[in-house]
């Protein structure tokens, strides 16, 4: 980072609190995010409580947030909402906390540990600060993060599924269209549901899944492959049966394998 | 090769399911008699399935269930036991799997990201030159 | 009574602003407040730990909380303290810099300081907290240490040990004698919870020698005269000792043989009781218990005393544990394996039977991927009683290395490389490995690529490509260039519960070419048709009890194999490898037998030096590569053999050192030959028939970030004048 950015201690003691906060501003416009948190958080120590060392906390969650350097990030966040939750910014703050979480899903994908913990903290955006614009992107960003942990509760149901251990794919399957019915899976959990009950021999349980999935989801791909089963008349070609060659590409190349 | 097996799941013996009485016992009962059901219906008033199956490994050949048996109890409105019936393998579909997936537009890990994350770590095969 | 107050003033704050004061205090101007409130806003204030002293005072309408604000630590630092550096001692104590400073959590600190040098032995440490005021209210915390000298231990002595001297019961203890390496070794300090555990040592040990009554009275330390040593004597009562009487399993259990089960106690009667043996016994019988299919099995070992003849009679009682399900599999921190991957080592599918040993089982198949630094398994309470949900908690750790640069072998000197290793491909557990390497005598060029579970069956598709071409070089008494190119797709696939079966078929080129004139003439004959293609098919079965066997602590390896050449050069090539090892001296110290062979045949045509056998470092330690078999009589090549077999003894033991260097020796015996080089174009060839060599060796294995490297140092007792040894060797520690 910069050649002249000392940061030894005791080097800013002879600055003012506003001058540490123009050089963390300074220094974010240089595109320098880790130098300009260390600044910010330098106000804190040197000038603790001020209204500067308020705002330079701030500062240094956003700055370690465009870092990527999401746990001193998450530490500045939790650290400002301890001690200013009545200030205007401490929405911001719980922002910031909550995309400290939910940015890593992007990265973490696969993880669904990291995706509870983004839904929780996105929740307290959206009902300790609702009339603020920070809770409308946070209900959209519940709703993707919400997606995934559906995603993955179908990922597991499809594992199952394919080796034949038809009950826990219905669990799987089943709390997806119980807990998660806003998602976009639900359509495609119910007619998992009748492939697994048809497979078991449950043939009421599968049409009162067929039943739900032509309630609500008419429209979709999904009811007319369960129609086919549930009719007996067997799945169109395009998506059940292709020859062997084609199958080993797709698993391992493309690493699909349902 | 040796053929083997694997059991899955859990059904009740005859012994235990002669403890439940047909319109006297509930849910709950049901639960402590013979144990929490394999699985349940999609409707909350629905019936409990006690499912367990044995699959036979052979070589390379992909698990193949041999024997399954699916115990179904369904309970009436009032949620008394209403019947208690028996499927085998023989009841269930051979159903082909729908091979669509709904995208779960979460980025996979691409080859480039990988390889840069590998770069630089050095594993002591390249180093010493196994032959 | 309650007040209505339509102005509320804050005084006494420096830097925390009333706002933040009053929405701590939760009192909002005008409203109602009753005096229960006030008390109450006074007591969430004072709990923020921010106040040095906090008071609501209702005068009329104006309410007015008066706090002064404990200061805040500016910079914590230590002063005097040489053995345990700052961050070690940051660690222990709870101050945080910028935050508030109170003087509670400064006295916990200094007691955590002083603790921290009682654990090293320094049990008369002085440690004193003070404060440097600094402007704008706030403080430096500085805790001055003065280091006490260190109280070794003199002499361990005991009392009541009739069955055991006392050299053999201190070298059971954790703590040791002040002996010669005072310095280095830091456990001859005085630490009360290590006596502790030396009690607790004391009674296993007994208890493991047949000792069930066995217990340590007391433990009396006192300190010499000069008060810079302990006197330490251990009281113990040793009491009867028991041998095994009869052993016999019994079923409680509905439909479950003892019969089968009564295989698995290997306990006999006769040998001295010890409780580790029968957990062993129980651990086989849970584990029959996956592979027969029995839910819910508990095994309750009921030990009977007869006094009179000093037996102990055991009977295993195998009864119908609570009846308990997994309900879920959760896998988590697994941000780029994917998560079919981690389920497919569970053979427990959610609704299964809940089996502990399953479990673990199954967390072990998660830890041998070697895709995760660290893979923890518990299990949660499920939303019914009779559940429980299986927590599986991953943590990454690279699994790929992309190489550019140079490397070192002890066989042909530095190579330079490019290569590129993945185990865990793009997470689907697929390998990919691709190599390029010149070196001075050979390069290499490599491609292999696997994928476990092929078509989602338990079946490993492979596919190796190789290309190796070797130079001729002077000192190493090789003057002829060869090539080897081969193909090899492969399958492999599990035929019995710990046999796998791999399949697999070849196409190779190989070529000798520019042979140098007063090379040996076996070679001349041998390179005249030697650019030719053969293809051949071959099997290889494996038999592994090591890691999934029944018992714990030792494991057996088979492996045979046979490659058939087909077309114009028809060969068999027959391999063997027969491998036992066994955990002893509480698990610490292993034994390994080993005894490895293959032999060439040809019918159609002849071996030639390319498909013949040199012994690398891996089979047989202490040659150089191709330092002993058939060499021609006066041109000095090696010529290589068409039948190999060696037996090598090894024992792996931790070296005492601290555990953080991980660091442990190793000791080996290699005994055995190749021999007879086939066709010899009546060239005069030594060493042509089986003249066994034999060398002992030390080896020191050392776990480095780079990988598990393994030095050998080696001396040859058997060996011919024209063999090549090897003194020293560097190499992977290869787990084959």
């Amino acid at each position: 980072c910069g050649p002249d950015t000392d940061l030894s201690p005791g080097a800013l003691d002879g600055y003012s609190a506003e001058e540490i906060y123009q050089r963390g501003e300074y220094e974010l416009e240089r595109n320098q995010p880790d130098d300009a948190a260390l600044y910010f958080g330098e106000i804190e120590r040197l000038y603790p409580y001020s209204d500067w060392a308020k705002r330079g906390l701030i500062m240094q969650a956003f700055a370690y947030h465009r870092d990527r350097d999401y746990e001193n990030s998450r530490a500045a966040a939790q650290r400002y909402v301890d001690f200013y939750p009545a200030d205007e910014d401490a929405a911001y703050a719980q922002y910031l906390l909550a995309l400290s979480y939910y940015d890593q899903i992007d990265d973490v994908g696969r993880d669904q540990g990291l995706t509870f913990q983004a839904l929780q903290a996105l929740r307290v955006v959206i009902e300790q600060y609702p009339d603020t614009d920070y809770a409308q992107s946070a209900t959209l960003k519940f709703d993707l993060a919400f997606d995934h942990l559906a995603a993955k509760e179908m990922e597991i149901g499809r594992y199952y599924l394919r080796r034949g251990h038809y009950a826990a794919a219905v669990n799987r399957f089943r709390t997806v269209v119980e807990d998660f019915q806003t998602t976009s899976h639900t359509p495609e959990a119910l007619h998992r549901l009748v492939e697994s009950y048809l497979s078991l021999g449950l043939t009421d349980e599968a049409s009162t899944a067929g039943a739900i999935l032509g309630f609500n989801y008419r429209s979709t791909e999904w009811y007319e492959d369960s129609y086919a089963l549930l009719t007996g008349q067997g799945l169109r070609a395009e998506v059940s049966g292709d020859n062997w060659l084609a199958s080993i590409y797709r698993q391992v190349v493309r690493g699909e394998w349902i | 090769c040796t053929t083997r097996y694997r059991n899955h799941g859990y059904t009740p013996s005859d012994a235990q399911l002669a403890q439940i009485a047909v319109g006297v016992d509930t849910r709950e009962s049901v639960a402590e008699a013979v144990g929490t059901p394999t699985s349940a219906g999609v409707l909350n008033g629905s019936g409990y399935y006690y499912v367990s199956s044995r699959f036979r490994l052979y070589g390379a050949l992909e698990p193949q269930e041999v024997e399954r048996e699916v115990l179904a109890i369904t309970f009436d409105p009032a949620g008394r036991v209403e019947n208690i019936e028996r499927f085998g393998l023989e009841d269930g579909a051979v159903v082909p799997l729908s091979r669509r997936v709904t995208s779960d537009n979460v980025r996979d890990t691409t080859l480039i990201r990988q390889l840069v994350g590998a770069v630089g770590n050095y594993d002591a095969g390249a180093l010493l030159g196994e032959p | 009574q309650s007040f209505r107050f339509d102005t509320v003033q804050v005084t006494g704050n420096q830097r925390i602003e009333p706002a933040t004061i009053l929405s701590y205090a939760g009192i909002t101007r005008g409203e109602a407040v009753s005096a229960g409130a006030l008390n109450d806003a006074a007591q969430q204030l004072r709990q923020t730990g921010l106040f040095e002293s906090v008071d609501v005072v209702p005068q009329g309408n104006t309410l007015t909380i008066d706090v002064t604000e404990w200061p805040t630590i500016n910079r914590i630092s230590f002063e005097g303290n040489s053995r345990i550096d700052d961050e070690e001692l940051a660690e222990v104590t709870g101050s945080i810099e910028r935050r508030v400073y109170s003087p509670e959590q400064a006295e916990i600190d200094t007691a955590a300081i002083v603790q921290a040098y009682a654990e090293r032995g320094r049990i008369d440490t002085v440690v004193m907290p003070s404060i440097i005021r600094r402007a704008d209210n706030r403080v430096d915390l500085v805790f001055d240490i003065a280091e006490g000298g260190v109280t070794e231990i003199e002499r361990i002595s005991f009392v009541g040990n009739r069955s055991f001297g006392e050299r053999r019961l201190r070298a059971v203890l954790a703590t040791r004698q002040a002996g010669l390496l005072r310095q280095i070794i830091q456990s001859d300090t005085l630490v009360e919870d290590r006596l502790t555990f030396d009690r607790q040592l004391l009674v296993d040990f007994y208890n493991s020698r047949g000792f069930p009554d066995a217990r340590v009275d007391s433990v009396d330390a006192s300190l010499t005269r000069e008060r810079d040593a302990y006197l330490i004597t251990f009281n113990v009562t040793e009491g009867p000792r028991y041998r095994i009487g009869n052993v016999s399993v019994v079923s409680d259990y509905a439909g479950v043989d003892p019969n089968t089960f009564a295989g698995a106690a290997q306990l006999r009667g006769g040998r001295y009781y010890s409780p580790s043996n029968i957990d062993d016994d129980i651990a086989r019988m849970e584990r029959l218990a996956i592979r027969e299919g029995v839910d819910f099995l508990r095994v309750d070992p009921e030990i009977t005393r007869n006094p009179r003849d000093l037996t102990l009679d055991v009977t295993y009682h195998l009864r119908r544990g609570e009846r308990v399900f997994v309900e879920r599999i959760d896998i988590e921190g697994n941000n780029t394996t994917l998560d079919r991957v981690i389920r497919n080592q569970f053979r427990t599918v959610e609704g299964d039977p809940f089996n502990p040993r399953a479990i673990r089982e199954s967390a072990e198949r998660v830890r041998a991927l070697g895709y995760f630094g660290d893979a923890s398994v518990n299990t949660q309470p499920g939303s019914q009683p009779d559940t429980v949900v299986i927590d599986v908690d991953v943590e990454e750790a690279p699994t790929g290395s992309l190489s550019f640069g140079a490397n070192f072998s002890s066989d042909d000197g530095v190579a330079l490389v490019a290569g590129l290793q993945e185990r865990n491909f793009l997470g689907r557990g697929q390998t990919l490995g691709f190599d390029i390497s010149t070196s001075r005598s050979n390069r290499i060029f490599s491609f292999d690529f696997a994928e476990p579970n092929f078509l989602g069956r338990d079946l490993r598709a492979g596919f190796s490509l190789d290309y190796r071409s070797t130079k001729s070089d002077e000192d190493r008494s090789r003057l002829y260039d060869t090539d080897t190119f081969r193909i090899s797709p492969s399958f492999a696939f599990p035929v019995s519960e710990n046999g796998r079966l791999s399949l697999y078929v070849a196409t190779e080129y190989n070529n000798i070419t520019d042979v140098d004139d007063d090379a040996s003439q076996v070679i001349k004959n041998e390179a005249e048709d030697a650019g030719e293609w053969t293809q051949s098919i071959g099997y290889t079965y494996t038999f592994d009890t090591r890691r999934t066997g029944i018992n714990p602590t030792s494991g057996v390896l088979l492996r045979f194999g046979q490659e058939f050449g087909i077309g114009d050069r028809q060969f068999v090539q027959t391999s063997a490898l027969a491998s036992a090892e066994r955990r002893v001296l509480g698990e610490e110290v292993t034994l390994r037998a080993t005894v490895e062979g293959a032999h060439l045949y040809y019918n159609e045509g002849s071996s030639r030096v390319t498909d013949r056998y040199f012994l690398g470092s891996r089979i047989m330690r202490g040659f150089q590569s191709g330092g002993i078999g058939p060499r021609d009589a006066d041109t000095d090549d090696a010529l290589g053999g068409n039948t190999y077999a060696v037996a090598r003894l090894e024992s792996e033991f931790p070296l005492g050192l601290p555990e953080q260097y991980q660091i442990s020796g190793g000791a080996f015996l290699d005994y055995g030959s190749v021999w007879d080089v086939g066709e010899t174009y009546d060239a005069d060839v030594l060493y042509n028939d089986y003249t066994p060599r034999a060398v002992v060796g030390v080896s020191l294995f050392w776990t480095t970030p780079l990988g598990p490297l393994r030095f050998n140092f080696t001396e040859a007792l058997m060996s011919e004048d024209k063999d090549e040894t090897r003194g020293f060797d560097l190499t992977i520690q290869s787990q084959f």
